[in-house]
Parts: C-alpha cells; structure tokens; sequence
C-alpha cells in the first residue's frame, strides 16, 4: 500500500511539472507531432511557394476566390465529418448538393415562392432526408456506406426529372448574395457561413454532452450505449448534420453560379471525404475535430486553385488531388504503425 | 542439471517510451516441462511472451532456441520455428467457423487445392473433445462464449504439434471443469516432451500443473521456485514485496430488499429467474460459463429484451426497456469484457469516468462542466486509488486493475442503488484483486446492493452473503453464508446439465 501511494505522489509531481513550465520549444514540439498542424503549414508553404512563382496568386482577388473554394468544401466536409465521426460514412453528399441547388431554384424559380421560404423549404427537405438516413442506420442497422449510396443515385435521378435536365436559370440576386456577395467588400459571405458552421460543429464536438456521446459512440458503440447513452439519436443527428450542411452548400453553389444546375456536386462526395481523411478523421470512427477538417479542406482547395494559377491542365487536376491524399494517407498509416509498434 | 535447455534468454531487456518493461532478464525453459510465470499486472510476463513470439522485438540480449541463436522479427517466424502462442487477447476471427480458425492458413487440402472442410471439421473436433468441450467445428467464433473462444484459441495452438506452447492468461474465463481439461492436455503435452509457458494470475491453478516457477516484478526476475518448496504465500510475498489478504468481506446489516426480480425469462437463454438483493448484501452468482448469469445481467440493465417477468427496485415495479432506463433507476453493471462493454479505450480517465452522467454535469445549453468534470474525476481517482500520471490519460494504457476501476468510477458516479459486477477480478493482479474486494465489501457497507457474477470459486465463497446458483438460465439453488460448501454449489451448477451438450448455452 505505502509502495503505491508513492509511485502515485512521484508520477502526478512528474506531469504537473512539464504542463506548467513548457518551453516554447517543448510546445512547438509537441504540436509538429500533430499531424493537422503539419499540413497547416504545408498550406501556408504552398502559398508562399505559388506567389513566388506568381504574384498574383496572392493577391486579393485571387484569396477571395480561394477562401470562398475553401469555405465551400469546408462546410460539405464538416457535414460528412460527422457521420464518419460515428464509424459510418455519407455517401450521398454529391447528389444532395446538386438537389439542395434545384430544389431552392425550382421552389424559387418554378413554384414562385419568395426567396427565405425557398431556402427554409429546402432545408426542412434536407432534415427529412437525413432523418431517413439515420433511421435506417440505427433501426435497421444498415451500414450508411448502403443507404446512402442508395440515396447518391436516387437524388441525382430526382433531379434529373425535376430539371429535364435543363438548368434552372435567372435565379433573384438578393439569393445570390449567398454565393457571390461579400461582407465589407472583402470577406466572401460562403466564408462567413463556413465560420458560423464550424463553430457551431466544434462547439457541439467539444464542449457539449451530445459531442461527448458523438465521440463515444464511434469508438466503441457497445459501452456508449450500455452507460445509457442514446446511441441511435447521436447516430441520426449526425446524418441529419450531414445532408444539412450538403445541401447549404448546394444553395451556396447555385447562388454563386445564378444557376441550378442537374449536374452540381458531381463528385464533391469524394472532395469532402478526401478533406475530412486528410485533417486526421478516422474512417474507423471517434477521432478526429473540425480543425483538422479545415485544414484538410484547406489544403485541397489551395491545391486546386494553385493548379489554375499555374495553368496545370485540368486534366491532371483529379491526378494530382487523389496524389495528394494518397501522400498523406500512407505518411498517416506509417505513423499509425509505428505508434503500435512501440506501444 | 545436464540437459540443454530448450529456449535460453540472456540479458533480454526491453524499453517502450518512458517504461523499462523488461531488465537484463534470463530466461530458461527445458524440454518437456510445464514452467509458471507470474507476477502482477505491469511485471513483465506479457512482454517476455511476446518477445519470445517475435511480436515485439527485444533492445538487448540474446535468445537461443533448440541450441540456435534466434532473433524473431514476427509471430510467423517464431510459429515456423515451432513455437505456439495463446496470447491474452483472442486473436481468433469472428466470423469464420471454428474449424477454419482452427485450420487458418494450413488448410487440409483435397484435389485442385479444394479445402478438405469434411476432415478439417473432424480433426477440430477431435481436438476440442480432447479438451473436453463440445463445440461443434461449424459454428461461427462469433456466435460462442469468451470461454468457448478460448478453448478454440487453445485447440488451435495445441493442434500445430509445437516444441513450445506459451499461454498467456488461459484459464481467465475458464469454469473449473474446463481448466481442468486443459491441464490434463498440458500434461499430455509434456509427455510428449513438448515444454509449456503457463502465465496465470491465479496462484493454486499454477501450483497444481507447472514444475517450476519463475516470479517477475516490475521487468526483473525475482526468483524461481521449485514445486515443491512453492506455496501461494510465498509466491504472492515475492510477486508484491508484501503481505496481502484476500477476500475481505466484512459483516454488515442486511437491509430491506433494493432489487427483486420475478419470474424473469428471456430470449437469451434465461428463463423464470426469481432473485432478491438487499441493501449492504453481496449475492454471489455462481454456475458453470454459459449458465446465464451473464444474460441474466444482460436482462437486468436492459441490454437484452425481456420476455416475461418483472423488475422491482425499492419494491416499485420499474420499466427497464434499454440501458439507458437502467442507469436512470440505478443500476450500474461492471461488465465482464471491460474492453467492448465497459470503457471507450481511446478516451482518458475523466471523459470515462463521467459518461453515464454526461447530462447530469451539463447545463441548458448541453456544455458539459470540465469543472465537475475534473473533480468527479479526481475525487474516484482518490477514493478508489486509481494509478496514473495524469486524469488525461487514454484508459488504454491503463494496467487492467486500473481499467476497472475506471468502469468502477463510471458506474459509483451515477450513484447508483444496484452494481452487477461480472467477473470483477478477472485479468486483474494480485494487489488491486485484493484492493477491489475490499472496496466492494466497503460498498456494501455503504448500504449498496451488489449482485457478483464469479467464476471463482474462492471468490464465491469470500465475497457472497449469500450464493445464487444458476445452470442452463435457472435458479438451481439458493445458500446463506455460514452453509456454504464448494461440494454443493457445484452439485447445483450442474444439476441439469446433460454432458453430451454443447458447453455453451443451446440458444
């Protein structure tokens, strides 16, 4: 008994020393050994590196539209963030950002209706269509890999037979302030939403009990759920989340554009995910924070906005993002592995 | 003595950041004995096994195996050699069947390199009979018991005809009968001159079977022992450096009833189970593996469906239809696989401590209070001594002692009127072994009603004011203490059980 009380006195005096008198070189340290503050910097070192090799790459017209890119796939991979947080993935993101353009056009557009009834229709459409998601997922225990998947082609087809595949045109300014506008003439509003969005996201992750239950569900569902938690509510909040986010990002893209356009979001699935893995989300579910997620999105936009400045041909776009993520997955993996190595 | 040895470590050590797991040890097993490893939780033994498995490789030192010098840089290295491992973590494939894990990767084959799946399933059979259980080789791994589980992971390290088996924590979830049938097949195995590592923490189980004992403490070897001169005291005195005391439940007042069930069946195999627990009373729950109590538990904190029957707490009639219903009306369940049922092993200390209570610290808005946080954290960090350097601390680097006095602290800070404890010392070391009985004896003093699912015998018959004994899902006998007696609990354990059925619960 003696011999324990000791240890405990000299390993608690061993940890409150270093957490109060870090050196500044300790704490740079400690933070490069997180992988999310790395691909910070390589972010900043891309930028600097682009505006060496063109000026205007950072100048102010070219950081609007590169913060306004990055907001925009930031907030769909927050969105898809949270299901993969519980162990689970949104396939469907694409398809619903093309939806969640069209229907706001066509309830616009076609139905006349006024401009925030529009968006307010869109958005309860979205909260139904996630519901339907996660009560799949928890009730009948389907993998969302399925369910979504099913709704990736369903909601594509839908909108194919909505639009005749024609794009919904002309769609009233006061909407496209949403996608094109800028607050003070400077900041993109798509960037003030993203902010909005991601606070809220790491507000919920971080401080509250649902973000706790989030976490706890995805890593280990079974003890989440004997220690009383409501799993299925914390999994269907989570698709719900996702489709939310999905087709706010839809709205953003058809404002931005005047357009909605049956072929939007094709694709961006991918995008969002590829972002979320990037910023250190496991697909195993219960790791990872919205700061990762942004950084990841940051890079991936920085990416693809430097290959137009330094006229890469597009083709060679979606080769050198799928590198880019293969880099960082297989450096993420080694580190994994070394890390249970030594455990 | 003359004969070389069969495997020889020299000066092996071995660091993982910030802990010295191994130092300057040697090692020596013979050819054809049976030799126990024990110390506690933390002394080395898990890592001195898998070092000789090739799963960690070691810093300093040398190994030499069959008189050769060997360095295994993989568990397949060292299976090619010829030496088998039964790790403590099952490390078998859930939704394979029993004879295909059984068979991974050396397959008997037919023409066309077909998988012969006939005489696989008859060999595993054969081989499980020797072991004396009876499962059949085409059920799923998923669909079995720990217990059953662990008998698949012998039979597979068993059937590869090794020089050496290393078994790290066989018996943990074994019921008597089955420990029993393994230690005839260690036997056996002896005879035929192969050499067996028997890691075990419990101590009359090592002396029964092992020639010989090595003691390890805190990454040193601290002595070896012959059977003859070994007894438990002296190798408990040697494992901790002290004198420690089992089993010490103190007599309180029994109170009026807090839990009562009646006539409560499942689908899970339970069926008309009438049980009473009192405030400050231990009911121990004694039977065989798969007589149920574990489903029983299940039924209690509605992680199973109930088919019939009531649950009474305080006397009222209580809905309990999911967990969360039982953490409402105070139940708390210390689950047996701590790892899947009881923690969030990525998760630390706090945020484990406090996830059945996470809305009971959290204001309006739903912000959880880092403050209550931290000081219920550290308030069952103090009382229940938990070890670690700091509340931060993922609780999968905690010893498995420390594991379960997190679960402890998650389900005490609910405050709750009920704690079911399944198997609460299983995998635990000697010294928190003693200090967990003695903290659930101080519950129960405290006016807690504590229902303790056992499968050891001494426990049973330490801890219980009174032993509930169940066999095929029923209540098959009832003893106060003072009238216990090993010799009738067993009778009761096995009242119905026909002895050609499957040793796990027919669903």
């Amino acid at each position: 008994m003696e011999k324990n009380t000791n240890i405990r006195s000299t390993e608690s005096a061993k940890t409150f020393q270093p957490e109060e008198s870090e050196t500044l070189r300790q704490t740079i340290r400690r933070s490069l050994a997180v992988p999310q503050v790395v691909l910070f910097f390589i972010v900043i070192a891309l930028l600097v590196i682009g505006g060496i090799i063109n000026p205007r790459f950072l100048g102010v017209d070219n950081m609007k539209i590169v913060t306004r890119d990055i907001a925009i796939l930031a907030i769909a991979a927050i969105g898809v963030g949270f299901p993969i947080l519980t162990g689970g993935i949104d396939l469907s993101v694409g398809s619903v950002v093309g939806l969640g353009g069209v229907i706001v056009a066509y309830c616009m557009m076609n139905l006349l209706l006024p401009v925030w009834l529009s968006i307010i229709l869109t958005l309860i459409l979205a909260l139904i269509l996630g519901t339907f998601h996660g009560l799949f997922v928890t009730k009948l225990k389907m993998h969302g890999f399925l369910i979504t998947l099913v709704t990736l082609g369903l909601a594509r087809g839908f909108i194919l037979v909505l639009t005749n595949a024609f794009p919904i045109t002309g769609l009233p300014r006061e909407f496209n302030t949403i996608g094109q506008g800028y607050v003070a003439n400077l900041i993109p509003v798509p960037l003030v939403i993203c902010v909005v969005i991601a606070m809220l996201a790491y507000y919920l992750l971080r401080f509250t009990y649902i973000g706790r239950q989030i976490y706890a569900t995805g890593s280990n569902v079974d003890a989440a759920r004997l220690s009383g938690v409501n799993v299925d509510a914390r999994i269907i909040l989570c698709y719900i989340f996702s489709v939310v986010c999905a087709t706010i990002v839809g709205m953003i893209q058809a404002a931005r554009l005047s357009i909605g356009h049956p072929a939007a979001g094709e694709g961006y699935e991918l995008l969002a995910i590829a972002a979320c893995i990037l910023g250190g989300v496991s697909l195993m579910g219960g790791q990872g924070n919205i700061f990762g997620i942004l950084v990841g999105a940051a890079l991936i936009g920085t990416v693809q906005n430097a290959m137009v400045m330094l006229n890469i041909n597009p083709y060679w776009h979606k080769i050198v993002i799928s590198l880019v993520l293969l880099v960082a997955i297989t450096l993420d993996y080694a580190r994994r592995r070394r890390e249970s190595m030594n455990r | 003595m003359d004969i070389q040895p069969l495997l020889k470590m020299e000066k092996v050590s071995k660091n993982f950041p910030g802990v010295q797991a191994l130092e300057q040890v040697d090692f020596e097993i013979y050819p054809g004995e049976i030799l126990g490893l024990v110390g506690e939780n933390g002394a080395g033994k898990s890592t001195l096994i898998k070092i000789i498995s090739g799963v960690y490789a070691k810093n300093h030192g040398h190994i030499h195996f069959r008189g050769q010098s060997v360095d295994f840089r993989s568990p397949y290295e060292s299976q090619a050699h010829g030496i088998a491992t039964i790790y403590q973590e099952l490390a078998l494939i859930p939704h394979l069947s029993v004879c295909e894990n059984v068979f991974l990767n050396r397959e008997p084959r037919k023409m066309f390199g077909a998988v012969d799946f006939r005489k696989m399933r008859q060999q595993t059979e054969a081989i499980l009979a020797d072991l004396g259980v009876h499962i059949s080789g085409h059920r799923l791994v998923k669909d079995l018991t720990i217990a059953s589980q662990q008998m698949v992971e012998i039979a597979k390290a068993v059937s590869r005809n090794a020089y050496l088996v290393l078994m790290d924590e066989p018996t943990s979830s074994l019921s008597s009968k089955e420990v029993d049938a393994l230690f005839n097949l260690m036997r056996r195995l002896k005879e035929k001159g192969v050499s067996v590592v028997f890691v075990s923490h419990r101590l009359e189980e090592v002396l029964r079977v092992v020639d010989r004992i090595i003691v390890m403490r805190d990454g040193h070897r601290v002595g070896t022992l012959s059977r003859t001169d070994a007894n438990e005291s002296k190798m408990i005195q040697m494992m901790v450096g002290r004198e420690v005391g089992l089993f010490p439940k103190t007599e309180v007042p029994i109170g009026e009833p807090i839990l009562e069930l009646r006539n409560i069946s499942g689908s899970n195999g339970v069926r008309d189970v009438n049980l009473k627990v009192h405030k400050g009373e231990i009911v121990g729950l004694a039977g065989l593996i798969g007589a149920g109590r574990t489903e029983l538990a299940r039924l209690i904190c509605g992680a199973d469906r109930r088919s019939e029957g009531v649950i009474l707490i305080d006397g009222e009639e209580v809905q309990i239809k999911n967990p969360a219903d039982a953490v409402r009306n105070g139940i708390g369940w210390v689950p047996e696989d701590r790892k899947h049922h009881g923690l969030v092993l990525d998760m630390d200390i706090k945020e484990n401590t406090t996830l059945a209570i996470l809305r009971r610290i959290s204001n309006r808005f739903g912000t959880v209070s880092l403050r209550s946080e931290r000081e219920i954290a550290t308030h069952y960090r103090e009382t229940l001594s938990i070890v670690t350097s700091g509340l931060s601390k993922a609780v999968k680097y905690l010893s498995g002692g420390n594991q379960q006095k997190v679960v402890l602290a998650k389900w005490l800070s609910t405050k709750p009127k009920i704690l079911i404890v399944d198997e609460p010392t299983r995998g635990i070391d000697i010294g928190a072994k003693a200090e967990f009985h003695a903290l659930m004896s101080k519950l129960a003093g405290e006016g807690l009603a504590i229902l303790m699912i056992s499968s050891e015998m001494p426990e049973i018959m330490g801890m219980s004011d009174r032993v509930v004994v169940m066999c095929q899902g029923r209540v098959t006998g009832e003893f106060k203490r003072g009238q216990l007696s090993q010799v009738e609990i067993m009778t009761s354990a096995t009242k119905f059980l026909n002895l050609e059925a499957d040793s796990t619960m027919p669903i």
